[in-house]
């Protein structure tokens, strides 16, 4: 069986770690959250730390096979996602000093790595890599532009969640634990304004690079229209409060649908295309 | 060496018997005077707040007991006819420790947690120390108390969480803006409630408050208090709802005094940006419809009782936390007491010896030189030190029961052939 990770002993195992340290970290943020547990708070960051730098061995590994060059196929792009999300986590959490919503960015970044890793294992060809700069930035800024979407799209949801919890007199758990709602919203808006960042990024490096390979663009792509089509909604909802005096309720929604329904469309995608863009090899 | 502590609190007695029982600072250095002075007590303190009178009594004689000291403040209050001893608790020695360190930590006060009760006891030490009632025993039961509290309230979160409606609003607000000191907030009604909630407010750094009142004057005085200095004329105050993202209600009235078409017409001014109206009136003062608007948050006083019967659910989990901290401490207290009861014994055994040293060099004063006699001066002094370090380090030693410190002192008394000790303070 051809497969780069069955095929090499220290990248099989450490595809085990790295799954096993986002679980962990998972687990240790859960327990913090919902149990308030003194010692998952204690060993939480240092986890979070460990999981982030076990990833980068793993990606230095993993793409080492291919002369140091990602291959692009979505089970590659979903382990990056995963390490995009932590580190992009792992960031707000020691900027803003707020430890409170780390389970749900990790937990979903646990998922997309599992996925990941799960997929290649069961893959038994190693996926074309991108050469040139242009691809590069493509695929970088396609990485983090879903990250965005995916923070944004998970504090919105905890948003909602507070939102509610206050209306409907419910001073439970969530109530106590998350930050308020004037923070999230700042948090969601960042996100967003990220995200249209690194998907014009991505569709301006996607266009260069389909050029500079002698390609026609086509425009009828459904990759390429629904990328413009979220491209255009991300960019509008920047705009929209002040232009439709829509609050972020309504945005938060909009949101939500968005990246369940960019989170679905990768993960059909990963089952019925091995990548995203058809090769030439 | 005993320790007793009598007393009524709202466990044990209603209200109007503790008001008849409760003791003015004046009142109170009298009574623990009259006790010390009387010969009836080596030590004495009396911790007296409007939910307890608690007296912490080491008696000089058998005579005083728990019921005795019950019977005395009865009638130093001539409360004959109201107040009963079954109104009364009674704790010795341990009991009473752990008492006192139960009532400053808060856990035995009538709301779990309330931040006053270590303020009182402090206050209750300084009166009795005022008049040289407070010895080595109450000193050391009070100094454990400090710091069993402050121990509790940096390792528990037994403190945390608003228990009082007007607090409980101002963390509300905190939970939907992250700033307060950047929102504009409106207080209608400046009476005791809407002044308590402006202060809270104030304390968490909103100083952009206008106030408005029936009573212009009124209204003046607390603007001025709260150095805000800005009122708003109650005539005209609905024409400026738009403008604020926290609206506290405080009056006395029949009828809503906001309506939903006040708030309706006041979010379209605002752009649907998020307003909360914290209604403290009873009967309340906002239409509860108010509440169905888009992006507005109204809370009454139930909500808000809502808020404080959580948060003390989740005070009521940390008290195994707070157990776990007074029972390491009153080990800790109950080795200390045993130390004391082998004191008199380490002092009469270094006196024996040093009788002992003195005799003998005595004895060699005019045979040897001045030089000769500092240096066995000298040379005794460590052999003795030697000699009594592990009769003495035995005698301090922990011990779980005190039932073994007599026997460790009649052994050490019977070795050394000390004289008995008296039975002094």
């Amino acid at each position: 069986m051809n497969n780069i990770i069955l095929d090499n002993t220290p990248l099989f195992i450490l595809t085990q770690v790295v799954s096993m340290l986002y679980i962990v970290t998972t687990i240790l943020y859960g327990a913090h959250f919902f149990k308030d547990s003194q010692s998952a708070k204690k060993y939480k960051q240092p986890a979070l730390v460990l999981t982030v730098l076990t990833h980068l061995v793993y990606l230095g590994l993993l793409t080492s096979i291919a002369g140091y060059r990602i291959g692009y196929s979505t089970f590659n792009i979903m382990t990056m996602v995963a390490l995009t999300l932590t580190t992009t986590y792992f960031f707000i959490e020691f900027t803003t000093k707020s430890d409170k919503t780390g389970f749900f960015v990790i937990a979903f970044a646990t998922g997309a790595e599992l996925i990941s890793s799960i997929m290649t294992a069961q893959t038994s060809s190693t996926s074309p890599s991108f050469t040139g700069i242009g691809m590069g930035v493509h695929l970088i800024a396609a990485i983090f532009g879903f990250s965005a979407i995916a923070i944004a799209g998970l504090y919105s949801f905890l948003y909602l969640l507070l939102f509610r919890q206050i209306q409907r007199n419910r001073f439970e758990l969530l109530f106590q634990r998350l930050p308020n709602l004037e923070v999230l919203e700042r948090l969601i808006m960042h996100a967003v304004a990220f995200g249209f960042i690194f998907l014009s990024v991505t569709l301006f490096a996607g266009m260069v690079e389909q050029n500079a390979t002698g390609g026609v663009i086509n425009i009828s792509d459904p990759k390429l229209v629904t990328l413009g089509l979220i491209w255009l909604i991300y960019g509008t909802s920047i705009f929209i409060r002040p232009l439709l005096g829509w609050d972020i309720k309504h945005m938060a929604y909009l949101l939500i649908f968005l990246f369940v329904f960019i989170t679905l469309l990768i993960t059909l995608m990963a089952v019925f295309s091995p990548t995203f863009h058809s090769i030439s090899l | 060496m005993n320790i007793i502590s009598v007393g009524v609190n709202h466990k044990t007695a209603p209200i109007e018997i503790r008001e008849r029982i409760s003791l003015s600072e004046v009142q109170n250095k009298e009574f623990i005077t009259g006790l010390i002075s009387g010969g009836l007590a080596h030590e004495a303190m009396v911790l007296s707040t409007c939910n307890r009178t608690e007296l912490y009594v080491v008696p000089a004689m058998h005579e005083v007991t728990g019921e005795y000291l019950k019977d005395y403040i009865i009638s130093f209050r001539d409360a004959r006819k109201d107040v009963r001893p079954e109104h009364f608790f009674s704790r010795f020695y341990c009991g009473t420790a752990r008492h006192l360190f139960e009532v400053s930590s808060a856990i035995d006060s009538l709301i779990l947690g309330e931040g006053q009760i270590l303020g009182q006891v402090k206050e209750a030490y300084r009166i009795a120390a005022e008049v040289q009632a407070a010895g080595i025993l109450i000193t050391r039961l009070c100094h454990t108390a400090f710091s069993v509290a402050k121990k509790v309230k940096t390792k528990t979160k037994i403190m945390e969480g608003a228990v009082s409606v007007s607090y409980a609003a101002v963390e509300l607000a905190q939970k939907i803006f992250s700033n307060l000191s950047m929102k504009k907030i409106l207080l209608v009604g400046a009476g005791e409630t809407g002044e308590l909630a402006a202060k809270h407010m104030f304390a968490k750094n909103a100083r952009n408050i206008v106030i408005t009142n029936r009573t212009q004057s009124k209204a003046e005085a607390l603007a001025e208090e709260l150095g805000t200095n800005r009122v708003l004329p109650f005539e005209s105050y609905k024409e400026h709802l738009h403008e604020f993202d926290i609206i506290i209600t405080a009056v006395s009235t029949k009828d809503y005094i906001i309506t939903e078409a006040d708030m309706h017409g006041a979010m379209q001014k605002r752009r649907l940006k998020p307003v909360i109206i914290l209604d403290l009136g009873l009967p309340r003062n906002a239409d509860p419809e108010i509440g169905k608007l888009q992006n507005m948050f109204l809370k009454d006083i139930d909500a808000l009782k809502h808020i404080i019967d959580k948060n003390l659910e989740r005070r009521s989990l940390e008290l195994p936390k707070v157990h776990s901290i007074i029972d390491e401490e009153l080990v800790a207290f109950g080795q200390w007491i045993n130390t004391l009861k082998v004191r008199p014994t380490i002092v009469d055994l270094q006196s024996k010896f040093i009788e002992i040293k003195e005799k003998e060099l005595e004895r060699y004063r005019y045979k040897v030189s001045e030089e000769e006699l500092r240096r066995m001066e000298h040379l005794t002094d460590r052999i003795m030190k030697k000699i009594l370090h592990h009769p003495i380090k035995m005698l301090k030693a922990p011990i779980s029961t005190s039932d073994n410190m007599p026997s460790r002192v009649d052994l050490v008394r019977n070795v050394f052939d000390l004289e008995e000790p008296n039975q002094s303070h």
